[in-house]
């Protein structure tokens, strides 16, 4: 009888009948491996071994990089102009395209149905930001406006206004707020920053030169006027023309309203709070000086 | 939510955004009007904080480094270990020294939003006023304009004019030169200058004689108009 008593077939027998695998019996792929062309040895890598014919190239005297020869070179035919004098003095702040968030949103690496914070937005990989290399935050960037279509509450450091038009079209709620470097590498990490031991601190307010913006209803900072938003809000949908939709009338309006006080680094955490990672506890300050300092 | 201090804000917010009563709960789900929406679940790295064979170093020994006995390694000792570190959690917090240290930092280099609000309107108000001195001085300027523009005209003719007469007048004395002397005489020579002295002289006496005849003139018709009223008063 040819039927094999095994279940799974005569192929699970000739499997088992098979000698063991031993490095004798491995070979890789034809292809997978190339053989490497080591310089000077054999016909073709040997004779002059791959530097040419007399001169410096073959003597290994060339001059330094940028020489022209007695030209005076490129480097340094071209006058010096302090376009990045400053430059560690400059604010930047990574870009998130629309284009991308909804990537995210789709694939479900972004929660929409909490508020979008820098730390879900890390978490999620969506981006990455370098606190030390003189970034302070995320901006938002109108790339694939038109395709965006998610309604969430989402906090930024900057966003343009054809980003704020298109998360208000679609009857979601920005804001754009200010992390100081040491608030914002917390942010970006908060399970090293736990693991510390330290007590969470307060977010710094931002500088003078960057007061006005934050104030500023148009956008959409932390520090302005709640009434002003409204009326930024209904101007945009005036400029960009679609309607606004009403958000006090949503279901999920009291999420889209969550948002952070200027002094707050992580929703439902406190400055002062200390998080135990080992014990999952939260330990909270009883005296009264240390309160009245982290709650001012 | 944060504690009830930090809340003034958010409480605001939601004035502003009429809270109203949510009668059925929500499901991350179905806030999509009606689409099922899939969260990837996040899957962090494990901690791996030891928690089995925590390594606490013996404060009273000499031997474990001065680094190892330090607040700063203490909190993290407690972040990593919890309680079963040994450490008081009191020691997380500053102490009373420290906590006025940071106070007094931050009110010499954080200042209040208030203060700089203030300090932004003093800067806007510094601007705005050399901007308006700025302004005036120019429309000061532009008004003026026209009429400078007018001498400036009436300054380039009469300049032409005069430049003009200049040389009329130079060719005329050389006319004159070449009629006096019989030959074409050098501007620039003593005989020509000297000649140029004696016709201004002429001139000049003209101009005197005139000016005496002229006042004679004059004396006489004042004279005449005087005596013609006294004639008929003689008897």
């Amino acid at each position: 009888m040819s039927v094999s008593k095994t279940p799974g077939g005569k192929a699970l027998d000739v499997l088992k009948s098979l000698p063991r695998i031993t490095l004798a019996n491995l070979r890789p792929n034809p292809g997978a491996r190339q053989r490497e062309r080591k310089r000077g040895r054999g016909a073709h890598g040997g004779s002059k071994s791959g530097r040419g014919h007399k001169g410096e190239r073959q003597r290994g005297n060339r001059p330094r990089l940028g020489f022209e020869g007695g030209q005076t070179p490129f480097y340094l035919v071209i006058p010096k102009y302090g376009y990045n004098e400053g430059h560690s003095r400059r604010p930047q702040y990574q870009p998130l395209s629309l284009k991308r968030l909804q990537y995210l949103i789709d694939l479900g690496r972004v929660d929409t149905s909490q508020p979008i914070d820098l730390t879900q937005l890390v978490n999620g990989r969506g981006v990455t930001v370098q606190p030390l290399k003189r970034d302070y935050g995320v901006q938002l960037v109108e790339e694939g406006a038109d395709l965006f279509a998610a309604k969430i509450n989402i906090e930024v450091q900057r966003a343009t206004e054809g980003a704020i038009a298109a998360i208000e079209r679609n009857g979601g709620v920005i804001t754009t707020s200010f992390y100081d470097p040491i608030s914002l590498e917390i942010l970006c990490k908060p399970v090293p920053f736990f693991l510390r031991g330290q007590p969470i601190p307060k977010r710094m307010l931002p500088g003078e030169d960057m007061v006005p913006f934050y104030m500023d209803a148009k956008n959409r900072g932390y520090l302005a006027d709640p009434e002003k938003i409204q009326q930024a809000r209904k101007e945009l949908a005036q400029k960009y023309g679609y309607v606004l939709p009403d958000i006090s009338k949503d279901e999920i309006h009291r999420m889209l309203a969550m948002r952070k006080d200027p002094r707050q680094i992580f929703f439902g955490l406190s400055p002062g709070w200390v998080v135990n990672m080992a014990e999952k506890k939260i330990l909270k300050p009883t005296d009264e000086k240390l309160l009245r300092y982290y709650n001012s | 939510m944060a504690a009830s201090m930090l809340c003034r804000r958010s409480a605001k917010l939601s004035v502003i955004f009429r809270e109203i009563s949510v009668a059925k709960c929500l499901t991350p789900g179905n806030s999509h009007s009606g689409l099922l929406l899939q969260v990837a679940n996040y899957n962090p790295k494990p901690l791996k904080l030891n928690l089995k064979d925590p390594y606490i170093p013996d404060k009273s020994r000499e031997k474990t480094p001065e680094w190892q006995k330090t607040a700063k390694y203490d909190r993290k000792l407690f972040g990593r270990y919890g309680l079963a570190s040994g450490i008081d959690p009191e020691e997380l917090w500053p102490s009373p020294d420290q906590l006025e240290a940071m106070i007094a930092e931050e009110k010499e280099w954080q200042p209040s939003l208030e203060k700089m609000l203030a300090n932004i309107a003093v800067k806007e108000k510094e601007k705005a006023k050399k901007l308006q001195a700025r302004e005036k001085l120019i429309a000061a300027n532009m008004a003026k304009m026209p009429k400078m523009v007018e001498d400036w005209r009436r300054e380039i003719r009469d300049q032409k004019v005069k430049k003009k007469e200049d040389k009329l007048r130079r060719d005329r004395l050389l006319a004159e030169a070449r009629a006096r002397f019989g030959y074409a005489l050098d501007p620039r020579s003593q005989k020509f200058k000297d000649m140029v002295k004696d016709i201004e002289k002429e001139e000049s006496r003209k101009r005197k004689q005139l000016k005496r005849r002229k006042k004679e003139e004059e004396m006489a018709g004042a004279a005449k108009v005087t005596e013609a009223p006294s004639t008929p008063v003689t008897p």
